[in-house]
């Protein structure tokens, strides 16, 4: 239905919070190991337009396409498509009753063993009726996904330097840590995608750069990423494409050079005075 | 201290003592059990509350919730017991042990207090918990279970700790529907001579002794829980 090389494709999106209109029609081809950056004034519609590519809000129309399905669509299980949606918030949001370890093995042992307890139902009444034919192949148990997932886990930690904060709760950890766990813990998912909403704005200055230096690493691995940031070099050292967004709409888009160096709107060309 | 003698002889000697002793359980079986019920219904009350409204079964949901804690909330519990008692149970022609009825009308009454409580607490945990969870791919059902709720326990305990002590000390009104509890034992050892001074003052105390002890509990809970939070 879709060609495959585009990962996202979102189609006339619009979004809505009661009078106002936020988003005013968008639309967007996003291809895998595509980096992205969307820069623009606040109250543009940035993070709203990124909260909407995984249905954090209801786009009010339009359709995304993820993978091909239309996740806007209200009768899809959004919960599925959102297992391959890598989400970073501002806040950092880990949960805070859990530590960081668990934090990072939370979603992938309940979504694997629910689907694990779900194929042996499944099984069972196969068995019952007879009809072997439809078993689904069982490869796992409950106790290998938790090895697997602790075993991921780690190695994340690893990567990110924070392996001895494994089982610290996270009201004790700073907010460049906090955010480098969070990444980690939407990696743990293998996302496709990755969406960063504004991943530095609450940090203190100077743990700005660790936590960039571990998205350009993520980065370099290939992941396809939308990223909402005021990190304007930043955004131009890693991104393929620059959105300028302005007024719920995509006032210009480019590569960098074309939106930093020649920039063709007004708008993007007052806004890059005021910011560079 | 002759009134002191008499029932001194009536709760020892003449074994007053046991019908209070299964007072004090029948009183705290129906608090604790009302409880419990309470919590259950509460919580499911409240998260049809904080659920977002853009769906219709949500909302239909939502005005049960209403008219069913308009209605515990809106009569006096003695009312609810009698109507529970005298007016539903032969009204639907089963019929169900006094303490048993006691123990559900506490526990539909708690629960549209508690309600309330749950639905404070779990708005209290910062919105960002369930969005987090919602975007690794978690249903709204374990997000709640697994992060928020057990967070907002926290803010939860103390004013449950409340509705607890309201519930035990409430439980005197059960005599109405001839259930024998703490208040109804004394009464009765009362009743005996005339003489109701005494077994009237030891029944607040009793009454007082059992809510310090729950007072000390929580507290002691609420102890342990910020412990877990400031570990390591």
């Amino acid at each position: 239905m879709k060609e495959s090389s585009n990962i996202i494709e979102v189609k006339g999106l619009t979004k809505s919070f009661g009078e106002t209109e936020v988003l005013k029609g968008i639309d967007l081809d996003i291809s895998e190991g595509e980096k992205i950056a969307i820069i623009g004034p606040s109250g543009c519609g940035k993070s709203t337009f990124l909260r909407c590519l995984n249905c954090m809000e209801d786009p009010t129309s339009g359709s995304i396409y993820f993978d091909g399905v239309d996740i806007a669509d209200v009768r899809v299980d959004i919960n599925v498509h959102r297992e391959h949606i890598g989400m970073v918030f501002q806040q950092f949001n880990l949960f805070n009753n859990k530590n960081v370890l668990q934090n990072i093995m939370l979603a992938p042992v309940h979504l694997q063993t629910k689907r694990l307890r779900r194929a042996k139902i499944h099984n069972f009444f196969c068995k019952l009726f007879r009809k072997k034919e439809k078993m689904i192949p069982i490869e796992t148990t409950a106790e290998r996904i938790e090895e697997n997932a602790r075993a991921r886990a780690m190695e994340l930690l690893n990567r990110i330097g924070l392996a001895d904060k494994a089982d610290v709760y996270p009201s004790t950890l700073s907010g460049g840590q906090k955010q480098r766990i969070a990444i980690a813990r939407a990696l743990a998912m293998n996302p496709k995608v990755m969406l960063f909403d504004e991943p530095t704005s609450a940090l203190d200055p100077e743990m700005v750069g660790e936590v960039l230096d571990l998205i350009r690493e993520v980065a370099n691995d290939g992941m396809t990423m939308v990223i909402v940031t005021h990190e304007m070099g930043f955004a131009r050292e890693v991104a393929d494409r620059i959105l300028f967004m302005s007024d719920g709409v995509i006032a210009e888009q480019g590569t960098p050079e074309q939106v930093f160096d020649h920039p063709q709107n007004p708008r993007t060309q007052q806004f890059l005075k005021c910011v560079l | 201290m002759k009134a002191f003698d008499v029932f001194y002889q009536q709760f020892i000697t003449k074994g007053g003592y046991k019908t209070v002793l299964l007072g004090l359980l029948t009183t705290l079986q129906i608090a604790i059990i009302g409880l419990l019920i309470g919590i259950v219904l509460g919580t499911l009350i409240a998260v049809v509350k904080v659920i977002p409204k853009y769906k219709k079964l949500p909302k239909a949901l939502n005005a049960i919730c209403n008219v069913y804690v308009g209605f515990f909330r809106g009569t006096p519990m003695v009312v609810q017991l009698l109507i529970g008692y005298f007016v539903l149970m032969p009204a639907l022609g089963i019929s169900l042990d006094a303490v048993v009825v006691a123990t559900i009308v506490f526990g539909l009454n708690s629960g549209a207090y508690v309600s309330e409580i749950m639905r404070a607490g779990i708005q209290s945990v910062d919105v960002g918990q369930l969005e987090a969870g919602r975007a690794l791919g978690l249903p709204f059902s374990t997000a709640m279970l697994k992060i928020v709720i057990p967070q907002s326990i926290k803010n939860i305990l103390p004013t449950l700790g409340n509705e607890f002590i309201v519930l035990v000390k409430d439980t005197s009104i059960v005599s109405f529907i001839a259930v024998t509890d703490l208040t109804k034992a004394f009464r009765q050892i009362g009743d005996a001579n005339y003489e109701y001074i005494v077994p009237y003052l030891f029944l607040a105390l009793v009454y007082l002794v059992i809510v310090m002890l729950i007072t000390y509990l929580i507290k002691l809970m609420e102890r342990r829980l910020k412990r877990s939070e400031r570990k390591q």
